[in-house]
């Protein structure tokens, strides 16, 4: 078939009547969409979309870069390598910095990236590329990860949020956002205080009126949405629909309601009790959290730095990761380590590290992950790349395929065919299980 | 492409639309003739049968809403109920049109057409809107405004703002310009000449940044233009490339040729530098050719201004009815043609013939049978394809719209009186209360979703149930505690919220809703919060 796409690229051959049809929720809205075909979403009948409905994403963000060289790909004994050693691992063949020392213990379920090169290494550019995974547009405004996520792996009625997103910290705070693809998929952003907002009912409101007038709503409201085959109309029934099971997570957010065992397990720190209830919440079908632990940003006093932030970063993730294998989540989880960018090999005058996007690190874990792998190398010293050069588009790329979303697929901005990861990236799948 | 799509794009470019303008029917047509014409041929032809005109409770809501910004106050709804005029639709319409609330109505759509999503915007450049809704200021002369500007003409001194926010980013101004004002999104063509059809092609891309490549901003946040520079490119085949200043449909533009000396050259650079580095400079120097007023002159040149007018027909005509004629609203060009295009055509002619009057054709849109369906569709089947207009479509309220419905439905039905003398001063206030509970939302774009933040903020917070659930006597659960039967509360509500009398029905549902409520005022707050969280309320239909 001859490729009648509007814009130019045979890449998407998308046929006239799929660009002219409406790119509705999950899809399958575009034509018609009161609420008995809404209801249809709730019965995914094809298990393999029931399947890859259940999978989720914890995003650990390490929020003004941390250093590749003080964690996943260390360079003992070289000029830029620092004081640190590295240390032996579960894989005899690997190796990665001492400051990771429980995580040393876990590259089984783990898969380290040791060849970004994302080319931007400021804080603004850097998380926005590392959140999207492609350089900004004037003309489109793009979702990030988790709007992405939560639009392929969320339900239209799920009584769960699909996108939550912790920044206690204030150092690259920074909300992100759905883009084009609307307020549906914004994150719930705690910062201040982990209650969502809008999640409890006022007190002077009891319950079963709570309740009930909210089913007085729906029957007055059937009689208008019945007659209108529009999916906004749809969408505000559902929105409704979903408050009250949003309510009833509040408790998923409560890190009291888990026992002092688990809580200990953990660790103290706030990072790690926000990976706790990343667990939580991952465990109660949410699609996609993001836990952010900032203050990597170490311009000066970069080892005394990492040693602090990497204790806490071990410790969270490890347990994390060890909690989700123990439940049997682990295989449907995929837990991801990222910051905007690494840091340099040089070592400045005051001990520290700068801004660093050629040659740096990730690691992948759990879902559709090959454990144990490591992809790319860079030179002896880590100033570049060597072998497997990867952009923030690629990454993105492997992340769909573990997941099992077509990373081919395409969105519509009007006609505007975007592919839903940058031109010409592909999946590692040297790291896929 | 096709023989009959190649025909199409000929007639379309080439021709600048004549060949179809020789087949248009009469100019002397209303407005709202020509377009019921011509939609209710394509149903004919289809055998689509179009819904019923809407109820008058239903028509007069949504006329409110598309003209004042705001659902009408129950006493404006029923003087138009109980009308027997049969002149009443279009009375009602000229009245709206020459209501204060219009200006605001057709400033925020047009401030939403021109700014949505830009920071930095002054309340000067509402103002500049405002002041030319109200004197119905021509298009033409609005783009004029916009693009060249008149920093001596304090009316439209702010106008220039639309290219001030846009002028550090090249790409976005050359984007926002073409596809605010000719329809067309020439992104694509950034990166590789249009594959499809001969519309649109790097050159025109790179010819269209051109005649904006040389404005900057001062230093003293104005906008200038350079003497000198120039678009420079690499075509997909790798060769180097020097755009011409080139409008959408060809034209080209050959800048005179003026001898400039090197030290002449180096004193204007200056100039320029000073311009962009120092908060006490002089006005800019106005360099003797100005790329950016070409534009405004090559597009508005007859024969090319087709472009210009179809872009803002179907804007317009998207905003009341919900959907382009060309739709999505910025892919005008002929691989992309439009449902009815000779109404395009018919419209785009009209409004070149009387001046770029855009109130004329909001008031032709507003009263074509078209405009005034039902969008109820009872039929067994699916509704018929939306392009054919047979169904009203049903439209998110704008946020700032669904924030000033929120405050009319909740208050006391005698707290606002637009009839009256201060109503001028009292709509701006309206309009200012409510921008805060608006900026909550998120502007609608095609594809709206309503969130889930939404409901919740609607069913839990403090906010709105301080803003729209109190019962004090200047709001209506204040006024409806006060009356003594059940059936009258109950109408009275959704006459206030719903702008209709309740169904027996829904009587019924209310009544046994309250008969259950221990707390009398309680239940009436819970019934009421049921009604302005309705998807009725939520949406003009």
């Amino acid at each position: 078939m001859a490729n009648t796409s509007f814009c130019g690229s045979p890449d998407h051959g998308v046929t006239r009547r799929s660009f002219l049809s409406v790119p509705a929720i999950a899809g399958v809205t575009a034509f018609a969409a009161n609420m008995r075909i809404m209801d249809a979403l709730k019965n995914p009948c094809l298990a393999g979309e029931l399947k890859r409905q259940q999978k989720s994403v914890i995003l650990l963000w390490l929020g003004g870069g941390a250093s590749q060289f003080e964690t996943w790909d260390p360079k003992p004994g070289r000029l830029t390598g620092g004081p640190f050693r590295s240390i032996a691992t579960d894989i005899p063949s690997v190796q990665i910095s001492e400051l990771m020392p429980k995580m040393a213990q876990r590259l089984k379920t783990t898969a380290i990236i040791r060849s970004l090169n994302t080319r931007n290494a400021d804080h603004g550019g850097g998380t926005r590329l590392m959140e999207t995974g492609r350089a900004m547009e004037a003309a489109i405004d793009y979702p990030d990860l988790g709007a992405l996520i939560a639009r392929e792996l969320g339900r239209a009625d799920s009584q769960v949020p699909d996108y939550v997103s912790m920044y206690s910290e204030t150092e690259g705070r920074h909300k992100g956002g759905a883009g084009f693809l609307g307020a549906r998929y914004a994150p719930t952003f705690l910062t201040e205080s982990m209650i969502p907002p809008n999640i409890r009912r006022q007190e002077s409101l009891a319950d079963v009126d709570h309740q009930e007038r909210a089913d007085l709503q729906k029957l007055l409201a059937k009689r208008f949405a019945d007659k209108r085959y529009n999916a906004s109309v749809a969408s505000h029934g559902m929105a409704y629909e979903r408050v009250r099971g949003i309510m009833a997570s509040e408790k998923l957010f409560d890190i009291n309601q888990e026992p002092q065992i688990a809580r200990d397990f953990y660790g103290p720190t706030q990072f790690q009790e926000q990976c706790l209830i990343a667990r939580r919440l991952v465990e109660a079908g949410v699609p996609f959290v993001k836990v952010a632990r900032a203050w990597w940003d170490s311009h000066g006093q970069n080892f005394e730095t990492h040693l602090e932030l990497c204790a806490d970063l071990d410790q969270g993730m490890s347990a994390l990761l060890d909690d989700l294998k123990q439940r049997g989540l682990l295989d449907s989880t995929l837990v991801i380590t990222l910051a905007e960018f690494g840091r340099t090999p040089n070592i400045n005058a005051s001990l520290g590290r700068d801004h660093f996007a050629s040659a740096w690190s990730c690691t992948l874990s759990g879902c559709g992950v090959k454990g144990g792998a490591v992809y790319g190398k860079t030179d002896a010293d880590g100033h570049k790349v060597e072998d497997g050069e990867m952009k923030s588009g690629d990454l993105f790329a492997t992340i769909f395929a573990a997941l099992g979303i077509d990373y081919k697929k395409e969105y519509h901005v009007g006609a505007r065919p975007i592919p839903i990861v940058d031109f010409g990236c592909k999946p590692v799948t040297e790291i896929l299980a | 492409m096709n023989l009959a799509r190649r025909l199409s794009f000929l007639s379309f470019l080439l021709l600048g639309g004549n060949l179809i303008a020789a087949e248009l029917v009469a100019p002397d047509l209303t407005i709202e003739q020509a377009i019921d014409h011509y939609i209710q041929t394509r149903l004919t032809e289809r055998q689509s049968q179009p819904t019923p005109t809407a109820d008058d409770c239903t028509l007069v809501r949504r006329t409110s809403i598309d003209l004042q910004g705001r659902i009408p106050t129950v006493a404006e709804t029923k003087r138009f109920v109980d009308s027997t005029d049969s002149d009443k639709r279009v009375k009602l319409v000229d009245a709206l049109l020459a209501s204060p609330d219009f200006s605001y109505q057709f400033r925020n759509q047009l401030d939403t057409l021109l700014m949505s999503g830009q920071n930095g915007v002054s309340g000067e450049w509402r103002e500049y809107l405002l002041k030319s809704v109200r004197q119905n200021r021509p298009w033409n002369q609005m783009f004029r405004d916009m693009l060249i500007g008149n920093d001596d003409d304090p009316d439209v001194k702010a106008a220039t703002t639309f290219v001030r926010v846009r002028a550090r980013e090249l790409d976005e101004l050359t984007n926002d310009t073409s596809s605010i004002f000719f329809g067309v999104n020439v992104s694509c063509a950034k990166c590789h000449d249009h594959p499809l059809v001969e519309d649109w092609k790097q050159d025109h891309y790179f010819g269209m940044a051109s005649f904006f490549q040389r404005t900057y901003v001062t230093k003293k946040n104005g906008i200038a233009e350079k003497f000198s520079g120039e678009v420079k490119f690499k075509t997909t085949k790798g060769e180097d490339k020097v755009a011409k200043l080139m409008f959408l449909t060809g034209t080209t533009i050959e800048e005179p040729v003026v001898e400039v000396s090197a030290e002449e050259k180096k004193k204007q650079d200056e100039e320029v530098k000073k311009q962009t580095q120092d908060d006490k400079a002089g006005p800019p120097p106005t360099p003797p050719f100005s790329p950016r007023a070409k534009l405004v002159d090559v597009a508005l040149q007859s024969g090319n201004d087709q472009f210009f007018a179809r872009a803002i027909v179907n804007r317009v005509w998207a905003m009341y009815i919900g959907r382009g004629l060309v739709h999505p609203l910025d892919q005008m060009h002929s691989g992309n043609p439009a449902s009815h295009p000779e109404l395009l055509e018919w419209l785009s002619r009209d409004l070149i013939q009387h001046q770029f009057d855009l109130r004329r054709l909001v008031r032709g849109i507003v009263l074509s049978q078209t405009y005034a369906r039902s969008s109820e569709w009872n039929g067994s089947t699916e509704p018929p394809a939306a392009d054919l207009f047979a169904v009203a479509l049903v439209r998110p309220l704008s946020p700032r719209q669904y924030s000033m419905s929120l405050r009319i439905a909740s208050s006391s039905p005698e707290a606002y009186k637009p009839a009256t003398e201060e109503w001028s001063k009292k709509r701006d206030e309206l309009e200012r209360n409510s921008e805060g509970f608006a900026n909550q939302f998120e502007l609608p774009g095609e594809n709206f979703q309503v969130g889930v933040d939404e409901a919740l903020l609607f069913s839990n917070s403090p906010q709105f149930a301080d803003d729209y659930l109190r019962d004090s006597g200047d709001r209506l659960i204040g006024v409806i505690k006060a009356q003594a039967d059940r059936g009258t509360q109950i109408s009275t509500a959704y006459w206030s919220a719903l702008s209709r009398a309740p169904s027996a029905d829904e009587v019924a549902a209310c009544e046994q809703f309250m008969a259950k409520r221990t707390e009398p005022v309680a239940g009436l707050r819970q019934m009421v919060w049921a009604l302005l969280t309705s998807p009725e309320l939520r949406f003009n239909h």
